[in-house]
Parts: structure tokens; sequence; C-alpha cells
């Protein structure tokens, strides 16, 4: 999950950058809403944090910016103005939630969980596909109710192509998506962690959850259990 | 002259609004009264002067017409004989034949000879007295039995060649009423006229009274219209006396919204400062890992954050104001609740509305915000799947602005009876803050406070869970 943090207090943004990493996520920091504009336009980003009181250009101008270049993904505002003047105001522009500042970092967390997950048309925080079931809040796996034990970047591999289930993810996409640094392309660490959890998922080779789209990507091929409509 | 009679005149409103301190005179009744006073004193004069030149020529006439009478009437037909006596006039005008005529002739004559007329016989003219030859006199009012009479009497010798002259006294008299009568329709008139003259002056000095307050009425009704919000100034033409007058009141209406706005922004940037470094400390704080100083720091910090987010929110309220622009609020709950179905996309909320036509909040857009956002904030956060928002307009009589009730009702679980009074008492300050009805609602009694509404909390009758209810007083 890449995520564009935009901050313009340097100790605040590199706490949350720091914390987010150990959770797992790929972040891109900006100090200023011209650098993440710059960012925001280029990165496929899965969600991002967006400060209201930027230097340069504030956070209201950076969302309409984005969202007038085509950026769909899910955009998170911080105030310190808790006022609903400026929360209307920033989600007309087109954000998607709002926190207000001093916040708990888990709130942060829960928060950015549900967005990334609605926004790939997942309504409800545990995704269920057929037998194998991804709990976003506990960050959990289960399969046929029993846990699955998973290492982070395993987790990370399988929420994504999970939240994606159905559709075609490419190697860069994952790797973009996931890493911080486009490191080792080419390399096979992605193939040896999709090995690792098709051989936790699926011992017995009965479900085959992930399928390789020879030379293009992978795809999470059991289908949705959880709808929108449940 | 004014088509603005609905505005009650400065003067009603004296009586009825403050009974108790006596306000100064209106300035219509300081200027009636005082033209009223300077317009009878003149009046009376020029009556008194007027009746008094009447009196003075009346009474000239009157020695004329009884000069006249006495030489053609009388003294033309009378005569002496050659004995020296004298002979009674032969054939007297009608006037002096008829009794009760008012008009009398006397002739005194040597040796007691005395002729009356018709007229004037079985009366006493005793008080006349022979006057010497060529005298004559002219005097009223006397007192007689007949009544007050105007007399002119002068003294004749009647010439017989050859014999000594015969001297006699005529008399000629009026009774008072013909003059006074006369004078009497004279003063009538001349009173009439006068007091239609001051009544038509009196009456036109308050049409251009009327007139020349015209602005001050229009000042008074664009001052409520401001007030009302429905106009930001004073924005019509007035006359050059009233424009220093109307300038300032606009400097100040300016004045005052400015520094209100400067007062929020210096508030809002106060907690901009503030808040940064307390969300440094805390997420620094939670990713230390010595546990106790954790706790206990994050726990004041915590303390210090909802402190600073409850004061700013107070202060940042700014309450009833009597220059309040008028803020529509179907839209601003559109965009409010847009927001929350954003934000609470997955709980799939539906949000109804029935917001009265026109129905307009007099105050901050901020504050309205604030109140309907954290209400309706609450009942996403606790109902299950419907919320109602409700605004009326609660117009009453004799008042400018209508009443507000604004309620939002959900279908979760409500609030117990018991529990009411408590929700409604939490948040006096805001480190008593409780998961839930919290910060948020403790500024909707603030602010409700201070536009001297009411906020009441029951079960929602159509949805089953909670209902707040914010009723805002006319003005």
């Amino acid at each position: 999950m890449r995520i564009l943090l935009v901050e313009d207090e340097a100790p605040l943004r590199e706490t949350l950058a720091a914390r987010l990493k150990r959770d797992g996520f790929a972040v891109d920091a900006a100090q200023d809403g011209e650098e993440a504009l710059y960012l925001g336009r280029e990165v496929p980003f899965d969600l991002a944090i967006i400060d209201l009181g930027l230097p340069k250009m504030s956070g209201m101008e950076l969302i309409k910016a984005l969202r007038e270049h085509g950026q769909r993904y899910p955009v998170l505002i911080l105030t310190a103005r808790g006022g609903w003047q400026d929360k209307v105001e920033g989600l007309k522009q087109g954000a998607d939630d709002y926190l207000v500042k001093p916040f708990h970092v888990e709130e942060l967390l829960a928060r950015i969980n549900a967005l990334v997950r609605r926004a790939s048309g997942w309504s409800k925080p545990v995704l269920a596909c057929g037998p194998i079931k991804l709990d976003t809040t506990a960050q959990t796996v289960t399969v046929e109710g029993k846990i699955v034990d998973l290492t982070s970047y395993e987790y990370k591999v399988l929420e994504y192509l999970m939240l994606h289930a159905g559709e075609l993810v490419s190697k860069a996409d994952l790797t973009e998506h996931i890493y911080q640094q486009d490191f080792d392309r080419d390399s096979n660490v992605l193939e040896v962690f999709i090995g690792r959890l098709r051989r936790k998922l699926d011992p017995e080779g009965a479900l085959k959850p992930i399928e390789t789209v020879r030379g293009r990507g992978y795809r999470f091929a059991i289908p949705r259990t959880d709808g929108d409509d449940e | 002259m004014d088509a603005d009679t609905a505005l009650p005149s400065p003067a009603p409103t004296a009586t009825t609004s403050e009974p108790a301190a006596r306000r100064p005179l209106s300035l219509a009744a300081r200027s009636a009264i005082t033209t009223g006073f300077v317009l009878a004193a003149f009046l009376g004069l020029v009556g008194v002067v007027m009746s008094v030149t009447k009196q003075q020529s009346a009474l000239n006439n009157l020695q004329g017409q009884l000069r006249d009478a006495a030489i053609t009437d009388i003294i033309t037909h009378t005569d002496a004989n050659r004995d020296g006596r004298l002979l009674p006039p032969d054939s007297p005008p009608q006037k002096f034949s008829q009794p009760g005529s008012g008009l009398y002739a006397v002739i005194l004559g040597p040796d007691g000879y005395h002729w009356e007329s018709t007229s004037a016989i079985g009366h006493d003219f005793r008080f006349l007295k022979p006057l010497p030859t060529g005298e004559q006199v002219f005097t009223g009012p006397v007192e007689t039995r007949m009544g007050r009479l105007y007399y002119y009497a002068i003294g004749v010798a009647f010439d017989f060649p050859g014999r000594k002259s015969t001297p006699a006294t005529i008399m000629v008299a009026q009774t008072e009423q013909q003059l006074e009568g006369e004078n009497a329709v004279y003063r009538r008139t001349l009173a009439l006229w006068l007091s239609v003259l001051g009544v038509m002056l009196i009456v036109l000095q308050l049409l251009l009274l009327r007139w020349s307050l015209t602005p001050l009425r229009k000042v008074a009704s664009e001052m409520s219209q401001v007030e009302r919000g429905d106009s930001d100034h004073l924005d019509s033409q007035y006359p050059l006396e009233l424009t220093g007058l109307t300038e300032r009141i606009n400097a100040f209406i300016d004045s005052e919204r400015e520094q209100r706005t400067r007062y929020r922004h210096t508030l809002a940037d106060l907690a901009h400062s503030l808040k940064t470094p307390l969300a440094v400390i805390r997420s620094q704080l939670e990713s230390a890992s010595d546990e106790p100083t954790r706790r206990g720091v994050l726990d004041q910090v915590r303390r210090m954050d909802e402190l600073v987010a409850y004061q700013l929110a107070r202060a940042a309220t700014s309450g009833r104001q009597t220059f309040a622009v008028a803020v529509p609020i179907a839209s601003h709950a559109e965009d409010l609740v847009q927001s929350l179905e954003k934000v609470y996309a997955a709980k799939n909320v539906l949000c109804e509305f029935d917001i009265a036509d026109g129905a307009s909040f007099h105050g901050e857009l901020n504050d309205l915000l604030e109140l309907m956002g954290n209400l309706l904030e609450n009942a996403f956060k606790w109902t299950r799947h419907h919320v109602l928002l409700v605004v009326q307009k609660q117009p009453q009589p004799g008042r400018g602005r209508p009443g507000l009730l604004i309620s939002v009702e959900d279908d979760g679980p409500g609030i117990a009876a018991d529990k009411i009074e408590k929700v409604l008492q939490r948040g006096v300050r805001g480190d008593e803050r409780v998961q839930g009805h919290g910060i948020g609602l403790s500024i909707v009694q603030d602010i409700v406070r201070a536009y001297r509404g009411e906020l009441t909390v029951d079960r929602s009758p159509d949805l089953g869970g909670a209902r707040f209810s914010v009723k805002l007083p006319p003005e």
C-alpha cells in the first residue's frame, strides 16, 4: 500500500512516516503543496494524507489540483482546525475523510485501512473470498476459520491482491505499492513471496487462490463473497 | 406624503416600550407644541388688534351716523316761533317713531321745553344736560333704564330775525345692541377665520415635519433590515445632515464584523499553532517505548488538547448578534450531509431532510455549521440506517425574525430517559468528554446558549432513536 504523506511539520511528518512504514506501508513524504502535487501526479498512490495548512500551496488547493488531474485515490485530511467549515470545504474539494489534530496514530491507521478498502469496493473490514478471510482491522488471515501465520510483507501482498480480487495486478504494481523504493524490480523476491503465500493458504493445492497470468502479473482468483449489498 | 405608514412613529413607542424611564418628547411633539403656542399667541394678538381697530372705526361710524341723523332728521325739521318757543319737528323719520327701534331723539329747549321722539316716550333722559350753543358731545356707553346707550348731543341756537335766538340741545341716541351686534358678528367671523388659519398652519407644519423626518424614519427601517439580516448596510441616499450619522453607523457595522472575523482568525491561528506541536508530542510518545511515562504524558497531552479544542470552540461561538446576515439553511445542510455521507460511506446512511422554505439562521455561518454538523455527526455515528433532519420556522406575531426549530433524529439505540440529563450536563468542561456524545455536544450547547436557545433530547417518535431538538427564539 503506497501512501502520500503531506505535512509541513518535520517532527510529525517523520514520526508518522516511520510509524506507517513499520506497519508495512510504502510512504512518500512531502513537506509542501508543490512537492506533494508533483509526487501525487507521478506516483500511483493508494491513498494520500494531506495536512490542510501547508506552505506554498494549501491543502485545499492541492486536493483540488490532484482531483482535476484525474487522481482518484482516497484523500484523508489532517486539520488543526476542528471546525465544520474546513471539513465541509475539504470534503467538497474531493477529500474522503478527515482527522482533527492531534489524533491517535491507531485512529489514523484505522481510517487509512477503511478508506483503501472502500476505494476498492469493499464495504466491510473483513475481506472474504470463499474460505479465505482477511481482517483489515486485526490484520489477520484465516482459511476455513483457522488463522494463517503471515509475515508483514506476505500480509501486505495478500491484502493488495484481495483488495483487487478478480483484477489483474502487474508485478510492477505490486512492487510499487508494497515496497518503499523500486529496488530489485527484476529479482524474484516477489515470486518467492507469492510462492510462500500459496503454500500457507493452500497447502493441499485445492483452492488455487492466486493465479499467475504469464508475463503480466497475478490475479486473486476466488471471487468476493462479501459484496456491498450484504 | 409618506407611504411608509407601517412603521411605528417615535411617539407611540415612547409610551409603550419604556413606561418606567421618561423619554424626552418626540421631535414631532416638540415642534407641534412650540408651533401651537407661537401660533396661538400670534393669532390671538392679531385678533385683539383687529377687533380693537374695528371697534374704534365702528364708534367713529356711529358718531357720524348719529350726527347726520341729528342734523338731517331733527334739526332741519325743527324751528322756533316768533315767541322764541321751539316747535317740535314736523315729521321725523319713521325710525324715530317706532317704539323699541333703539334710536331715540330728544330736544331740550329753554324754560323746561322737552321733546322726545315717539320711540323714546316713557323713557328717562334726565342725564342729558343742556349744552352751550356750538358744543357737541359724543359719548357712551351710558347706563340707562333702557340699556346702555351711545348718544350724540349738540347745542344749537334757532335764530329768528330781529329776536334773540332760541338755544336748544338736540340729542340722538342709539342703544348699544346695534353696535355690539355688529361688533359681535365681526368678532365671531374674525375668530372663525383666525382659527381656520391656525389649524391650517398647524396641519401644514405637521406635514412639513413629517416630510423632513422621513429620512430619520428611513434610517430606522434600514437599521431594522440590517438587524434582520436582510441588508448589509444603510444603503440609501440620505440628506446632508444625516450622512455623518449614517456613514458612522455603517463604519460601526463594518468594524464590528471585521473585529469578529479577526478575532476568529486569531483563534484559528492559535489553534493551528498549538495543535500541531501537540500532535507531534503525541505521535512521538505513541511510538516511544517506556510505557509508564508514555501513558502519563499522553494523558496530559490529551487533556491539554481537549481543553484547547473546547475553549477554542467556545470562544469562536459568536452568539446572538444585532447585525447578523441571514444564512440560508438548506444549502449548508446539504453540504454537511454530503460530507458526512462521504465519511460514513460504509454505513450507507439514508439521511432525509425536511427543511422549511426560506428557513435561515441569523448569525455566523460558522455557528450554524458547528450546530448542525455536530448534531448530524452524532446522529450518523449512532444511527443504524436512517437519519432525519427537520428545520421549521416558528414565526411569532410582532417579531421581525421567526424562531427556528432544528431537530436531528436517528434510528440508533437512543438515550435512556435517566441518562438524558447526564448527556446534557456532560462537557461542561472539555476534559469530561466521554466517547460518543463528547465535545461536539458541548459545543452545540454553548452555541445554543449563546443564541439564547434551548436544547432538548428525547426519543424520536418516528425513528425510535435519539432526537436532539434546538429551539432558537424569534427576534
